[in-house]
């Protein structure tokens, strides 16, 4: 149990000396291992995962994943799904934050990245919403919160990464992100609602678009919808049916995403050589980085099961004779702390090889704590000090100070706290659709 | 030095090029699968292990180059804490020299690997192909990656300005 604590204060001393993530824990956990069983215990431990992980069927739903986000990111679908969001809801006041608030869960539903969704959303809503006199801050918040559903909508990596770290049907996690997402959408829109209703000149009504433009829009997106329910019903099982009978993996979900995606930007006109190649560029190095910090997880994750920590952990917890509920509140509290100064990925890494096992002993379900985590991950991102979407924004806005993005973030973000007691109250919520596969 | 570690960046690009159309293959392969399972039932047999071998191409191949080009993932939280030049210069030496010599016994543990797949002819499924071949693969990507983080910390040391246009 101490031999775990100290190897995970060396791992937090080594990355904030710079040290890549994926070699602080692998070195830490390749010592500790060592020390715990032998150096050629631990050699042996270290080099099979390195082959294994990197040979391991399921992983391949990484590059996949983050292919499809990224074709269809080139197919410029973002500006079409923030038109067809404008056109249903721009006529409201902070109608323009609405619809991009839908736009980002749109986006989401495509890509597994909430940076990227920021990223994107960014360039696009942005010079809408200034075109229309929206303040900053409620313009720059809606988006930086709207991003965040990218990791709970699925595809997502960071489940994907949940998954593979705790051994859980990725398929379920995606179905179980569904619900929460859509409360998410719904939340965010209320968020929306409250700070126009406190201030009504921080976002005014753009024009009412009728139906026959409303159809129009629709029309420009189909194609992307289509490519949505073909891999998420497929994953599901719901296109078992005659005569298709379409039933995937998450590797083929992802794979027919993929090249669904490739397609769709093809026939659009929206791909030549050079971006192709760009994007499998992107994608290759995104893949090796995410399995370089998967391997050193892992390696992390084998020392701190070898040194006992759960044991002590649940030890500890009989000892102060606490119940399930105290420990997740614990847990979570733990969560909001850490997300206050870490980066989602390396957050999720350090953590969940310490807290899942507890979390599992204590009879919670894996499936809505993967829930539960990605939505204590998506507040992390819109936190201060350290919140990764807002930065993003600053980057990609520029004219804009960060404090004014905090600041008009703070309704999106006790809109996220509702939902998260929300969730963890009623497990049913993110539970109900994978029970149903 | 300057034009060796130039012809080293203009080298990268192969590899980097070869990851690209695996991955891409890897794409195209999935889909026909699916099609050719659900229209023809005439699954692709071959592709689970296809994939597998894909998967540790494309990881290992751009491996050397994220780690030559810094792009592996790391938290930058205590970058404003590091103003003076040369406590950054020689905490970016030893973080690039204590990585790559960590890779060092894997890597060689890898190769003892792949030599008693090949005592033993383990071979793939459908395509037969020997185990050990990837075993190799994964073990000298890995050695050249050592190599990469070692001569990046020893460049970081000595001829700092060496690294300054790898930004652009």
């Amino acid at each position: 149990m101490i031999e775990a604590a100290i190897g995970f204060g060396a791992v937090l001393v080594l990355v904030l000396m710079r040290m890549p993530l994926a070699f602080a824990m692998g070195l830490v956990g390749m010592i500790g291992y060592a020390n715990e069983t032998s150096f050629r215990g631990a050699l042996s431990m270290v080099s099979r995962l390195i082959i294994d992980t990197s040979q391991d069927y399921g992983l391949s739903v990484v590059p996949l994943f983050i292919l499809m986000g990224l074709f269809v990111n080139k197919g410029g679908i973002a500006r079409e799904l923030y038109q067809v969001s404008y056109a249903f809801l721009g006529h409201m006041r902070g109608g323009l934050a609405m619809a991009t608030i839908l736009a980002c869960g749109g986006f989401a539903a495509i890509c597994g990245s909430s940076l990227a969704t920021a990223a994107t959303m960014s360039k696009v809503a942005m010079p809408q919403m200034r075109k229309y006199g929206y303040e900053d801050s409620l313009s720059t918040a809606s988006i930086a919160a709207g991003g965040t559903l990218g990791i709970l909508i699925p595809p997502s990596v960071i489940l994907v990464i949940y998954g593979l770290l705790t051994e859980t049907s990725i398929g379920k996690l995606f179905m179980a992100g569904i619900i929460p997402g859509i409360l998410g959408i719904v939340f965010y829109i209320f968020a929306v609602k409250y700070t126009v209703t406190r201030n009504p000149k921080a976002g005014p009504a753009g024009e009412r678009t009728n139906w026959v433009g409303r159809l129009g829009a629709l029309r420009g997106v189909w194609a992307v919808l289509i490519l949505f329910f073909l891999v998420i019903g497929g994953l599901y099982g719901a296109l078992d049916v005659w005569p298709i009978h379409l039933t995937f993996s998450p590797t083929e979900a992802a794979g027919m995403g993929a090249a669904g995606a490739f397609l769709i930007a093809l026939f659009r006109g929206n791909l030549n050589l050079k971006a192709v190649l760009e994007v499998l560029k992107e994608t290759s190095i995104t893949t090796a980085s995410l399995f370089s910090v998967l391997i050193g997880a892992w390696i992390f994750s084998n020392f701190v099961n070898v040194a006992g920590l759960t044991e002590g952990l649940r030890d500890l917890i009989t000892s102060y004779d606490l119940p399930a509920w105290a420990v997740m509140a614990i847990i979570l509290g733990i969560y909001i702390m850490l997300g206050m100064i870490f980066e989602s990925l390396s957050m999720l890494l350090l953590t969940v090889p310490i807290f899942f096992p507890l979390v599992i002993g204590l009879g919670f379900d894996p499936v809505w704590f993967g829930v539960v985590v990605v939505v204590v991950t998506e507040i992390s991102l819109i936190t201060p000090p350290v919140g990764l979407n807002v930065f993003i924004l600053k980057n990609v806005v520029g004219d804009v100070s960060t404090s004014t993005i905090f600041k008009g973030v703070t309704p999106f973000w006790i809109a996220d706290i509702f939902r998260l007691a929300l969730l963890v109250s009623i497990p049913a919520l993110s539970l109900f659709l994978p029970s149903q596969m | 030095m300057r034009s060796a570690l130039n012809l080293v960046r203009q080298l990268s690009q192969l590899p980097m090029l070869l990851a690209s159309v695996v991955l891409f293959l890897l794409m195209a392969m999935t889909f026909t699968d699916v099609i050719m399972r659900s229209a023809f039932n005439a699954p692709l047999e071959a592709a689970t292990e296809l994939t597998r071998m894909f998967m540790a191409i494309v990881v290992f191949l751009v491996m050397p180059i994220i780690s030559g080009s810094q792009e592996h993932i790391v938290v930058d939280l205590a970058d404003p804490l590091f103003t003076n030049k040369w406590a950054i210069r020689i905490r970016d030496t030893l973080v690039n020299l204590a990585c790559g010599a960590m890779l060092i016994w894997p890597a060689r543990q890898v190769v003892v690997l792949a030599e008693r797949a090949r005592d033993y002819g383990d071979v793939t499924e459908y395509l037969a192909i020997p185990q050990f071949y990837i075993g190799w693969f994964i073990a000298i990507l890995t050695f050249v990656s050592a190599f990469v983080l070692l001569a990046r910390g020893l460049i970081t040391l000595f001829a700092p300005q060496l690294l300054e246009e790898q930004n652009d």
